[in-house]
């Protein structure tokens, strides 16, 4: 996704929260966090989130950890907006992001959820054990060539 | 305290919000009952994107209504006969049949509604039915995998998935008698409810199932809050904890 440059400082300071699921990757780098505003004499800031899935039990804790990180820096008055649109997308995960991932034993979504990697041996030869898994985001996969099962990132 | 829904608009909404709660509910009934974990783990992922869905649809009510009750109020403060859902996700998890029939009923039916919803020009309906389609995309495949499974499976498995479907098709007639409200936001419902039949069809005619004639019921229409003799039973466990203790927090 673009990180827009204004309030860089702030963009920085929420890309230090993880996703409370996958820690590995954070709010900015899911697409979680879409537009950040300080009124000019800073006594506000206003957070637009969008959700990820919209039975994603996370989706209050994004909220608490946002708040939290912003009152840790003395931003005590913030206001958090959640929209639908745009519609959250895997396609908004960048490459860095996506190898972030597989580096940590999730495969990354891919398009039409059609190659499917196995993060430890890297092959693609794998099969999906079923289409729900450990949390709403990921489905079951087992390798067939190192036989090792795994969670894949689904596309949406 | 007494919901009352004054929008039409709103009105519309909350069938689908109810709708989709609703059968969040009887999928919720499923968690640690499955015939595998995988299937329960399955079944507990679908509850859970249709009680988000129903979440986000009873906000776009609670707004069109000025706020005047909460998403939560919407959900554990009415009665039965203030409640609007399609009868159809009312029916028991009688067996593993009925839970696989009413999902497919069912699934083709959001996946061709929120198709039309989604050029809805109220933004936050257009962009929320987005959503929706990437979630119904693997819950309509794991209710057409389980369907061709069961439908060619034994002639145990068959048998006991026409029998699902045989009694679910009763409730199917009222999906389709759209309103003035509905219309409103459903620019075709001809071409809804054609899609509907002939992808209902293809998919049982694919599995050695059939779509047989049913006796229509002398029941009212879900959209003036009648429902069969298990909406009552639902909502007595679902909304029993916040009555019972009305300041709870979770």
């Amino acid at each position: 996704m673009v990180v827009q440059k204004e309030f860089g400082h702030l963009w920085e300071l929420l890309s230090e929260i993880p996703d409370p699921e996958i820690p590995v990757i954070n709010l900015v780098e899911l697409g979680v966090i879409r537009h950040i505003e300080e009124k000019p004499d800073h006594d506000k800031v206003i957070v637009t989130i969008t959700p990820t899935y919209t039975g994603c039990p996370a989706k209050k804790l994004f909220q608490d950890l946002i708040l939290e990180k912003l009152a840790s820096k003395g931003y005590h008055n913030v206001e958090i907006i959640s929209q639908l649109f745009p519609v959250w997308s895997t396609d908004w995960l960048t490459d860095e992001t996506k190898a972030k991932l597989l580096k940590e034993g999730i495969s990354p979504p891919t398009i039409g959820d059609k190659i499917i990697q196995c993060p430890k041996c890297k092959s693609t030869d794998t099969k999906m054990v079923s289409a729900f898994g450990s949390t709403p985001c990921q489905s079951l996969y087992t390798c067939n060539n190192c036989k090792e099962p795994f969670n894949y990132f689904k596309c949406y | 305290m007494k919901i009352t829904i004054e929008n039409k608009d709103a009105m519309s909404v909350i069938r689908l919000a109810d709708t989709s709660v609703i059968l969040a509910q009887r999928l919720a009934e499923m968690c640690s009952n499955g015939p595998t974990l995988e299937e329960d783990i399955a079944l507990s992922n679908i509850s859970l994107d249709l009680f988000g869905r129903a979440e986000e649809l009873y906000r776009i009510v609670a707004r069109m209504e000025g706020n005047k009750f909460t998403p939560d109020e919407y959900v554990f403060h009415r009665n039965e006969r203030e409640y609007y859902n399609i009868k159809l996700v009312e029916q028991p998890n009688h067996d593993f049949a009925w839970v696989i029939s009413r999902q497919l009923l069912h699934d083709i039916y959001a996946k061709e509604l929120f198709t039309q919803l989604s050029n809805s020009p109220i933004h936050e309906i257009a962009g929320l039915s987005q959503k929706v389609l990437k979630e119904i995309r693997y819950s309509f495949m794991h209710s057409h995998d389980w369907t061709n499974r069961l439908g060619l499976g034994t002639p145990e498995s068959n048998q006991r998935m026409q029998a699902a479907l045989d009694h679910l098709m009763k409730y199917v007639d009222e999906m389709f008698n759209f309103d003035e409200l509905d219309r409103k936001f459903i620019p075709d419902p001809e071409k809804l409810k054609s899609t509907w039949f002939s992808e209902v069809d293809r998919i049982l005619g694919e599995s050695n199932l059939k779509r047989n004639a049913v006796a229509p019921l002398s029941m009212r229409d879900f959209r003036q809050g009648f429902h069969s003799e298990h909406m009552g039973h639902l909502l007595s466990i679902m909304q029993f904890l916040p009555r019972a203790y009305p300041d709870a927090k979770w």
